[in-house]
């Protein structure tokens, strides 16, 4: 493809890409990424829309936190079962609330760390409603004991 | 500790490529991405359907770390490598690694990368850095994906290095410790040509090279009774795109900076049918280009029924049809 055809002007994703240049010679150009340019909006909405869908089914008692973490961040099963040092079938146990409730604070930790959150995470949601996303932030800040975060509201 | 801040860091089209292009380039041995990619003959496709992946899905390249392998047996590079059960032991490793002043290379799951956007981020255990130095509680990183120079906190290194799972890392460090500058470039070009064309047509495995797109085309006519819902068939859909242009492949799902390699080699093999093969394969990938867009835009419009989906399909088929001519011939080239 031509240079010309593939550059794209969008700062916040950028790429490196191989192209035919104008003296007909192939080389690296750095140019942003056609899909975030032109599709991110999309993208923001099916995750919000994913996200309030697995939070009421948390809520209504229907699957667990892990199985909500794992859904939203697009991981397979097994993957996560290596990655939590459980066997299938146990972990499979722990996609519903019953089995979620008999994990240790350990086993806990283990999966806050795989999704890279604060254990209390898997506990409650924080939420800012939409017209306040100008004006709220929220920070989750590690502490010296690793089970212990600080949440920060902070205005913008 | 020396930081190595005379390291020039560089944006590259993938990880793994752009992490051995910068040790080699800035030991003084100067290569090219698409070269290093091409004598490694890492152009490849495969389509998987494992409980591995949440949801089917394709690779573009070669099996992550094969490039590396490749490349310093071609060009008789000596690595030194590194693999730990104990993280403690390997955290002070690369500690002392940079103590020596070497830059690291490191297998890390890019999720962890936290310098990227949040929603560029996932779980991908086969992500490499280099890692430069370490300044108070983080460490230096030159990120081929990155603009400039970013910084990591320990943890999420350590996070990011033992993050077990599907190819883990298992604290992976490597960097070149001897270089043989006499080796002559254009001794492994006709090898690894071979070796790509024979990956591509020649495997005996149903979802692997030629066959493997043939699966691809197949098979994505079953994914809308796979997905959860109609948001989650976009999702996937748009994410053929990403696969093909934004994950590290240079575009075209690597067949561009393919392309690219076959006419370096062509200069240098002075070969003129190499740079007939290399602007065929630039067309290629312009027609898989094509197919990410097509993706996206039916995926963003929720166009997503039967008639779209084996349009979609019939393109993929098309491809194979197109690879499997273009690999043919390649083969007999040398």
């Amino acid at each position: 493809m031509k240079e010309k055809d593939l550059y794209i002007e969008f700062d916040t994703h950028k790429l490196v890409y191989y192209a035919e240049k104008e003296d007909n010679s192939y080389g690296p150009i750095i140019s942003g990424s056609h899909l975030s340019a032109n599709y991110l909006d999309d993208h923001w909405m099916k995750r919000k829309n994913l996200e309030e869908k697995l939070r009421k089914q948390v809520i209504a008692n229907e699957i667990s936190p892990i199985f909500y973490y794992m859904t939203y961040l697009e991981m397979g099963p097994k993957d996560l079962a290596s990655r939590a040092n459980m066997s299938m079938r146990k972990l499979s146990k722990t996609f519903k609330p019953e089995g979620f409730n008999k994990l240790k604070v350990s086993q806990l930790k283990r999966f806050a760390d795989i999704f890279n959150i604060p254990v209390f995470s898997l506990f409650q949601t924080f939420l800012i409603k939409d017209e306040d996303h100008e004006k709220l932030e929220l920070q989750q800040a590690a502490t010296d004991n690793e089970l212990y975060h600080i949440t920060i509201i902070n205005l913008k | 500790m020396n930081n190595n801040i005379n390291f020039e860091h560089k944006m590259y089209a993938h990880c793994e490529t752009g992490t051995l292009v910068s040790l080699l380039n800035n030991a003084g041995y100067q290569i090219t991405e698409p070269m290093v990619f091409g004598i490694a003959s890492g152009i490849f496709f495969g389509y998987f359907e494992t409980k591995d992946f949440p949801f089917p899905t394709f690779i573009v390249r070669s099996r992550p770390g094969e490039v590396r392998e490749n490349l310093a047996k071609a060009l008789n590079i000596k690595l030194k490598k590194f693999k730990f059960k104990n993280a403690d032991e390997g955290m002070k490793k690369l500690d002392s690694l940079l103590e020596e002043g070497r830059v690291v290379g490191a297998q890390v799951d890019f999720f962890y990368m936290d310098y990227f956007p949040e929603w560029m981020r996932v779980h991908n255990n086969v992500h490499f850095v280099n890692i430069l130095g370490k300044e108070g509680n983080n460490y230096i990183i030159s990120d081929s994906y990155h603009r400039e120079i970013a910084y990591l906190d320990q943890n999420l290194l350590r996070k990011a290095r033992w993050a077990g799972g599907t190819m883990a890392p298992k604290g992976f460090l490597f960097y070149p410790e001897k270089l043989d500058p006499s080796v002559d470039l254009s001794k492994p070009i006709p090898k690894s040509i071979k070796k790509a064309a024979r990956n591509m047509i020649n495997l005996p495995i149903p979802f692997i090279g030629i066959k493997g797109i043939y699966k691809f085309a197949d098979k994505l006519k079953t994914w809308p009774g796979l997905a959860r819902d109609i948001e989650h068939l976009s999702h996937e859909i748009m994410k053929i795109n990403i696969l093909l242009e934004d994950q590290g492949t240079g575009g075209a799902g690597f067949r561009y900076m393919y392309a690219t390699f076959l006419k370096q080699a062509s200069e240098l093999m002075n070969n003129p049918k190499l740079n007939e093969m290399s602007e065929r394969i630039m067309e290629i990938g312009d027609d898989w280009r094509k197919i990410s867009y097509f993706a996206a835009k039916i995926g963003k419009n929720r166009d997503l029924g039967e008639e779209r989906i084996a349009e979609l399909s019939d393109m993929i088929r098309k491809q194979g049809d197109a690879e499997k001519v273009f690999f043919k011939e390649l083969k007999k080239v040398y």
